[in-house]
């Protein structure tokens, strides 16, 4: 088991309250099912599941099907659209 | 290639300079984007003093995105030099946010790598705005045209 850090950003860290969170993986690991293990350890998860919620793997936009390597990857982090500019 | 993701105000002159290349940059475009209101749209009656913005940004996939999106138009123009400059933080309507200016020989490939570099820019590099007014805050939410504007970018 590794564990790896997730980061919330924007509107999405303010409606869940929480702006990090840490999760045990056990070999590779779905976008997806990482969803579906913070949905059972947030207090608050919904919001992690309205439409166009994104997602990054060590600053690389993924999808949910995209697969996390617990000994490898540092960071994921889930956000709303980006806005800047 | 020069990426700066800062707090404080740029100076779009001193910037100019360094996209200058000596004897070989025959064209460059530049870009500014400034903080403009979303709500009330084009409403003046809606400005206050309290009106403000909070430019958040992911540190490091920020910088990441960025350098992603040039190296993508280095490899679609013959471009001598790249600056993009971002501010996060507190700013307020009329304040510069971003810079993108882009050095070549030719002004064809300079004012191309600047649109595309903005086009991507608002869709891929991890920066939300917030909006404040008087009557509270609300995030700025991201319009359907930024994703189609990179569409053509893809079909080209």
């Amino acid at each position: 088991m590794s564990q790896v850090k997730v980061v919330f950003f924007a509107s999405l860290k303010e409606s869940l309250g929480v702006s990090e969170a840490f999760i045990e993986l056990d070999g590779l690991t779905s976008i997806e099912e990482i969803k579906q293990k913070l949905n059972a350890s947030l207090v608050n998860p919904d919001p992690l599941f309205e439409e166009g919620i994104q997602c990054s793997i060590d600053y690389v936009f993924a999808r949910d099907s995209s697969k996390v390597d617990p000994d490898t990857v540092k960071e994921i982090a889930f956000f709303p659209p980006v806005t800047g500019g | 290639m020069i990426i700066q993701v800062q707090e404080a105000d740029f100076c779009v002159q001193s910037l100019y300079e360094k996209l200058k290349v000596k004897n070989r940059s025959g064209a460059i475009a530049i870009f500014v984007g400034l903080v403009r209101e979303f709500q009330g749209q084009n409403s003046s009656d809606s400005i206050d003093d309290d009106h403000c913005f909070q430019l958040e940004h992911y540190p490091g996939m920020t910088e990441h995105n960025l350098k992603e999106i040039i190296d993508d138009a280095n490899s679609r123009w013959p471009l001598l030099e790249v600056c993009v400059v971002h501010r996060f933080g507190k700013l307020a309507l009329n304040d510069q946010i971003v810079f993108v200016g882009v050095s070549a020989a030719h002004r064809a490939e300079a004012f191309l790598a600047c649109d595309f570099i903005m086009d991507y820019l608002k869709s891929r590099a991890a920066f939300w705005k917030k909006e404040t007014t008087s009557t509270g805050s609300h995030w700025v939410e991201a319009k359907e045209s930024d994703s189609f504007s990179l569409k053509r970018w893809r079909e080209s």
